[in-house]
C-alpha cells in the first residue's frame, strides 16, 4: 500500500505540473490563432444590412465578455481562474460561465463514447480469443479480416456510411442529434427509448471503429501467451480447457486494460468526427465552434478539459496496472 | 461465454429499442390536434444552445425570427425601396415625408402568449433596449447616421419615433421597423429606472456622455446575458423546450393572427454542418430549409425526394472578384478590364452556383435586377465584358503585358501569377476559382488558388492587404448606401462617420482595395466615388438614381471588381404534408417561414 501511496502521489504532483504547462501553452496557442473575431462578427453583422456604427457597438457589446488588460494580465486571471475552477466567460454564449457550457456539453460526449468504448473492448476481446485460439482455422481468418478491415477504415467514413445507409437511404434510425424534442424529458418510456435510438448510430460507428484495435491486439497478445511455459506445463496437467481459457485471457488481457484506460482518457476529445456527423451536441462540437467563434475563453476550456482527462487517465492507468499485476506493484519483477 | 451472451443480450436490446420506439421520420406532419408538425432549419444558425434563452439579442438565444420572435414589422427588401414592410407587431405605420419620423399603430389584438396585450410601452422598452445592444436606429454613436432622437407613446396602441435630423438617413424606418419586440413585464428588470435620462447624456460630449455610454453599452451586456424564466411570445408560436439537438415551439393561440397559422407544432433541428442539411433534405424530413450551396449531384437527389420543391427569387446580393490595386499589375486598370473579358462568367457560376446565382450581365455594383430600375437605360450602356479573349489580350497589351510562349508576363518581363485567395468551407467562392484559374490558365494567364483556414482569418488578411485579388459580396441590398458601401466604403479607403467622409490611403485603416481617391469618368467627369456613396444614405429614392447612375459608371469603367454572379434566393420546400406555399419570386420569400405562416400562407395538405 505504502508503495502505492507514494506512486499515486508521485503522479499527483506530475499531474498538477502537466496540466499547469499545458494550460499555459494552450493559453497563449488559443490567443495566437490568426483571424480577428471582432473584425468577423462586425462584418457578418453589417452584411446582414446593419449600418456600420451599429455593427461595431453590438460587437463591442458581445465582445465585452472577453477579458480585458494586457496579454499577461490576462494570463494572471486565467490562472488565478484555474485555482477556483473559473474558465472565464464564452462571448458566444453570452457571459455565460465557460464551466458550465462544458459541462453541458459533456455528458453528450461521454455517454455515446463509453458506450462505444466498452462495448467495442468487450466484444473485441472476446472474439480476440476465439480469434487466436481459432487462429488457423476459417472463422479465426475471418475475426482476423474483419478486424484488420475496419481497423483500417477511418471514422468519419464509418459514420458517413451508417449516416448515408440508416438515416437517408432507408430511414429506419436517426442521426440528427441525441434526443427527440417531441418527448417529453424525464424518466418515461418514450423519452428513454429516443435517447437509445438515437444514441444506436453513433455508439455503433465509435465500437465499430474501435474493435478492430481491439480484436488485434488481444489475438496478439493471446497467441504470445500461448506460448508462455505455464500454459504448457497447465496442459500437461491435464487441466481443463475452460480454466486454461480463463488463464489464458486474464494473462492477455492486461496490457489491453492499459489501452482501456488511454482510450477512456481520450473520451472527451476523441469523438469530433461522430459529433459532426450525427449532431451530437458534445465537445468535440462545442470545441469547433469554439475554434470559428474565436471564443477564447471556451477553447480554453476545451482544450483543458480534454488534456486534463488524458492526464488523470494516465494516473489511473498506472495505478490500475500496480493494482492489477503484482510485478509492478511490489516494483520488481516477481520470480515464477 | 455468459459475458458473450450479455453483450449480444445488450445489442439485441438496443437494436429492438430503436425498431419499436420509431423515430422523428415517422411523425412528421401526423401529431397535433390536426395542423400537424413542421419541421425546419435555421441556415443562419448553426448549434442550437438547449441552455440559451428565450432572448432575441443572445447570439445562441433560442427566439426564432418570425415564429417566437417578433419584430415591428417585417422588411420585404424591395428592390428599390427599404421602406416596405408587413406588419409584424405594428398593424400599420407613417413616415413622414421627409423621414423625420414614423408612427406605428399596434395590432389592436395583439397579445402576449401570456395572454396580456401588446402595448405602446412594450414596444418603448424594446426599443430602449436596442439603444443597449446595437442597431441601425438606436446607435449611441454620436452622429450615427438614421438614428432616433425620440421614443414617444402617444396612446396604449400608438408610438412616434422621430430621427436625429442632423444626419439622416432614407433607411431610418428601415432601422425601426427592424426591431424586435419584447414583453415590458418580463423583460422591464434588464433596464434602469434612470435609463432614458442615461440615454440622453449620452447625446451629449464630454467625460458625462462618455461615461453615460460606457454604461449603455455594460447593460447591453446584460441584455445578451437575460434569460425570461419562460417564453412569452407575441408571435404565432412560443418556445415549449429545447434539447441540443431539436428545439420545439408551440402554436401561440393568442397570436393575433392564430386562425391562419396552420401547424400546431414546429420543429427546429440543430445542425453543425451543410451534409446534415443536404441529408435531411434528401430524406424528405425538412418541411422547408432555406438556401445551403451544395454540389451538382446532392442537389439532384434533394429534388428527388418525395415532395421535394425548390422557390427562387432574388436575393439582394452579388459576389464580385475584387482587386488589390496596391499590387501590380492590378493597379493598372487595363489589367482589371482584360481579366473581364477573360473570365467567362457564365462558366463560372455554372460551375459554383449553378443553382444559387445568375451570371452578372455587366458589373455595375448593383445586382442585376434591381439595377434596370435604379439606372434605367443607363444600364444597356454600359461595358458588358463578355467573355472575348481579343478584347482581353487588347487591354493587356494596352497595360504593357508581354506574351512569351503563350504566357503573359509582367512589363518588365518577370512572370505573372493571378493568386485568388478564397476561406475555407466557402465551396462555392472556391470552385468558382478553380474554374477562373482553369479559365486563365487555358488563355496563357498564370494562375492560383489559395484557401485561408476560415472567414475570420480571410477577413483580417484581406484588410492587411495580403491577397492579390479575393472575393468580396457586393451590391447589398436594398438601400443604395449599402448597396455601394461594399464598392466605396471602408475596404476601399472611404470612412463616413457621423455623416463626415474620410479618406484613408491604400494599405491603411482597412483600405485594401486601393482605388483612386477621384476617379475620371467617362461622359461623367470628375467623381469621388466614397463621397457619392455617402450622399446616398441621406438622399430620396428619385434623388438617389442618377448618383447610382455615375456610381455604376464607375464601377463599370474602374472595375475594383467583376461582378461575377448575382445570387438567387433559393428555398426548399416540400409538398408532402403542407401547401400554400409562396409563389416563385414571392417577396416573402426573402423572410423566414414564420412570417409566412403570420400571413397566412402555408396550408395543411388535404
Amino acid at each position: 500500500m505504502v508503495v502505492i501511496a507514494r506512486r499515486l502521489a508521485g503522479h499527483l504532483a506530475r499531474g498538477v505540473v502537466m496540466i499547469l504547462v499545458v494550460a499555459t501553452i494552450s493559453f497563449f496557442i488559443v490567443r495566437s490563432i490568426p483571424g480577428d473575431p471582432v473584425a468577423a462578427h462586425t462584418q457578418k453583422l453589417i452584411e446582414q444590412g446593419m449600418a456600420p456604427e451599429a455593427a461595431a457597438q453590438a460587437t463591442r457589446v458581445l465582445y465585452g465578455f472577453q477579458p480585458k488588460g494586457s496579454l499577461w494580465e490576462q494570463y494572471g486571471d486565467y490562472l488565478h481562474g484555474l485555482l477556483t475552477f473559473d474558465l472565464g466567460q464564452s462571448v458566444t454564449h453570452a457571459g455565460a460561465p465557460v464551466t458550465d457550457v462544458l459541462a453541458e456539453a459533456a455528458k453528450w460526449t461521454v455517454l455515446p463514447v463509453l458506450a462505444g468504448t466498452l462495448l467495442s473492448f468487450l466484444v473485441g476481446i472476446i472474439l480476440g480469443v476465439y480469434a487466436a485460439i481459432k487462429r488457423t482455422g476459417k472463422l479465426g481468418d475471418a475475426l482476423a479480416i474483419s478486424g484488420s478491415l475496419l481497423h483500417g477504415v477511418p471514422q468519419y467514413v464509418l459514420g458517413l456510411l451508417l449516416s448515408a445507409i440508416f438515416a437517408t437511404l432507408i430511414p429506419i434510425l436517426p442521426a440528427d442529434g441525441p434526443v427527440d424534442i417531441l418527448f417529453e424529458p424525464g424518466f418515461n418510456a418514450g423519452y428513454i427509448a429516443s435517447l437509445f435510438d438515437h444514441a444506436v448510430l453513433p455508439v455503433a460507428t465509435y465500437a465499430l471503429a474501435a474493435y478492430g484495435g481491439w480484436i488485434l491486439a488481444m489475438k496478439s497478445s493471446v497467441v504470445t501467451v500461448l506460448g508462455d511455459d505455464f500454459i504448457l506445463a497447465a496442459e500437461l496437467r491435464g487441466m481443463k480447457r475452460s480454466i486454461i481459457f480463463r488463464y489464458i485471457a486474464r494473462n492477455a488481457i492486461l496490457p489491453l486494460f492499459t489501452i482501456l484506460a488511454l482510450s477512456l482518457g481520450l473520451l472527451l476529445g476523441g469523438a469530433v468526427f461522430i459529433e459532426r456527423i450525427f449532431n451530437y451536441p458534445g465537445l468535440g462540437l462545442l470545441l469547433i465552434e469554439s475554434i470559428t467563434m474565436r471564443d477564447y475563453a471556451l477553447m480554453g476550456g476545451a482544450f483543458l478539459i480534454i488534456t486534463v482527462s488524458i492526464i488523470v487517465a494516465n494516473i489511473v492507468a498506472d495505478l490500475f496496472y500496480s493494482v492489477i499485476d503484482p510485478r509492478v506493484r511490489s516494483g520488481e519483477e516477481v520470480s515464477a | 461465454m455468459k459475458r458473450l451472451a450479455a453483450v449480444v443480450a445488450l445489442l439485441g436490446l438496443a437494436t429492438a429499442t430503436a425498431a419499436c420506439s420509431g423515430g422523428p421520420t415517422n411523425k412528421s406532419g401526423g401529431s397535433g390536434s390536426g395542423g400537424g408538425l413542421f419541421t425546419t432549419i435555421d441556415v443562419t444558425r448553426p448549434g442550437l444552445d438547449a441552455s440559451g434563452p428565450a432572448n432575441p439579442w443572445a447570439p445562441k438565444g433560442n427566439s426564432f425570427l418570425g415564429y417566437n420572435g417578433m419584430k415591428l414589422g417585417w422588411v420585404k427588401n424591395h428592390m428599390t425601396d427599404p421602406n416596405q414592410f408587413y406588419p409584424g407587431i405594428a398593424a400599420s405605420w407613417e413616415i413622414a415625408p421627409d423621414n423625420s419620423s414614423i408612427t406605428l399603430h399596434l395590432q389592436p389584438n395583439g397579445k402576449w402568449s401570456d395572454g396580456k396585450p401588446v402595448t405602446a410601452e412594450d414596444v418603448k422598452l424594446s426599443l430602449g433596449i436596442a439603444y443597449t445592444t446595437g442597431s441601425t436606429a438606436f446607435a449611441i454613436t454620436p452622429g450615427a447616421a438614421g438614428a432616433a432622437a425620440d421614443i414617444q407613446v402617444v396612446d396604449d396602441k400608438t408610438v412616434k419615433i422621430t430621427q436625429d435630423m442632423s444626419n439622416p438617413s432614407a433607411k431610418f424606418a428601415r432601422g425601426v421597423m427592424d426591431s424586435w419586440v419584447v414583453p415590458a413585464h418580463v423583460w422591464s428588470s434588464v433596464l434602469p429606472a434612470d435609463f432614458w435620462d442615461k440615454l440622453k447624456t449620452s447625446r451629449g460630449t464630454g467625460a458625462d456622455a462618455d461615461k453615460a455610454r460606457e454604461e449603455i453599452l455594460a447593460i447591453g451586456q446584460k441584455v445578451l446575458a437575460f434569460a425570461p424564466p419562460k417564453d412569452v411570445s407575441a408571435g404565432p408560436f412560443v418556445l415549449e423546450r429545447v434539447n441540443p439537438g431539436e428545439a420545439l415551439l408551440l402554436k401561440n393561440k393568442n397570436f393575433y393572427n392564430a386562425a391562419n397559422v396552420v401547424p400546431d407544432q414546429v420543429k427546429f433541428l440543430n445542425y453543425s454542418g451543410n451534409e446534415q442539411i443536404w441529408n435531411y433534405l434528401s430524406a424528405g424530413k425538412l418541411d422547408h430549409s432555406g438556401f445551403t450551396a451544395m454540389p451538382t449531384d446532392v442537389m439532384n437527389r434533394i429534388k428527388q425526394a418525395p415532395g421535394s420543391n425548390v422557390i427562387k427569387g432574388f436575393s439582394p446580393v452579388a459576389v464580385g472578384m475584387a482587386f488589390n490595386q496596391s499590387k501590380k499589375p492590378y493597379d493598372n486598370v487595363h489589367v482589371r478590364r482584360g481579366l473581364a473579358y477573360l473570365v467567362d462568367r457564365e462558366q463560372v457560376t455554372k460551375v459554383a452556383s449553378p443553382e444559387g446565382g445568375t451570371p452578372a450581365v455587366t458589373t455595375s455594383g448593383i445586382h442585376q435586377k434591381p439595377a434596370q430600375e435604379w439606372i434605367g437605360s443607363e444600364l444597356a450602356a454600359l461595358e458588358p465584358y463578355k467573355h472575348d479573349v481579343a478584347k482581353a489580350e487588347a487591354e493587356f497589351k494596352e497595360a504593357g503585358l508581354q506574351k512569351k510562349d503563350g504566357k503573359w508576363t509582367l512589363a518588365d518581363g518577370k512572370p505573372w501569377k493571378v493568386t485568388m485567395t478564397a476561406p475555407n468551407g466557402f465551396s462555392d467562392w472556391i470552385s468558382a476559382q478553380e474554374n477562373i484559374k482553369s479559365q486563365l490558365v487555358e488563355n496563357g494567364v498564370d494562375a492560383e488558388v489559395v484557401t485561408v483556414a476560415d472567414y475570420p482569418v480571410y477577413l483580417e488578411e484581406i484588410a492587411a492587404g495580403k491577397y492579390d485579388v479575393g472575393f468580396w459580396l457586393m451590391a447589398l441590398g436594398p438601400a443604395p448606401y449599402d448597396i455601394y458601401q461594399r464598392l466605396y466604403g471602408t475596404s476601399n479607403g472611404w470612412t463616413n462617420v457621423a455623416g463626415k467622409v474620410a479618406h484613408s490611403a491604400p494599405g491603411k485603416a482597412g483600405n485594401w482595395m486601393g482605388s483612386a481617391e477621384e476617379i475620371d469618368v467617362e461622359g461623367v467627369g470628375k467623381v469621388n466615388p466614397g463621397e457619392l456613396t455617402a450622399k446616398l444614405n441621406a438622399v430620396s429614392a428619385e434623388e438617389a438614381k442618377p448618383i447610382m447612375a455615375q456610381l455604376a459608371k464607375t464601377a463599370n469603367q474602374d472595375l475594383p471588381a467583376i461582378q461575377l454572379w448575382d445570387y438567387v434566393n433559393t428555398q426548399f420546400t416540400n409538398t408532402t404534408r403542407f401547401s400554400g406555399w409562396p409563389e416563385q419570386d414571392a417577396d416573402v420569400l426573402r423572410l423566414p417561414a414564420g412570417v409566412w405562416m403570420q400571413l397566412g400562407l402555408v396550408k395543411k395538405k388535404q
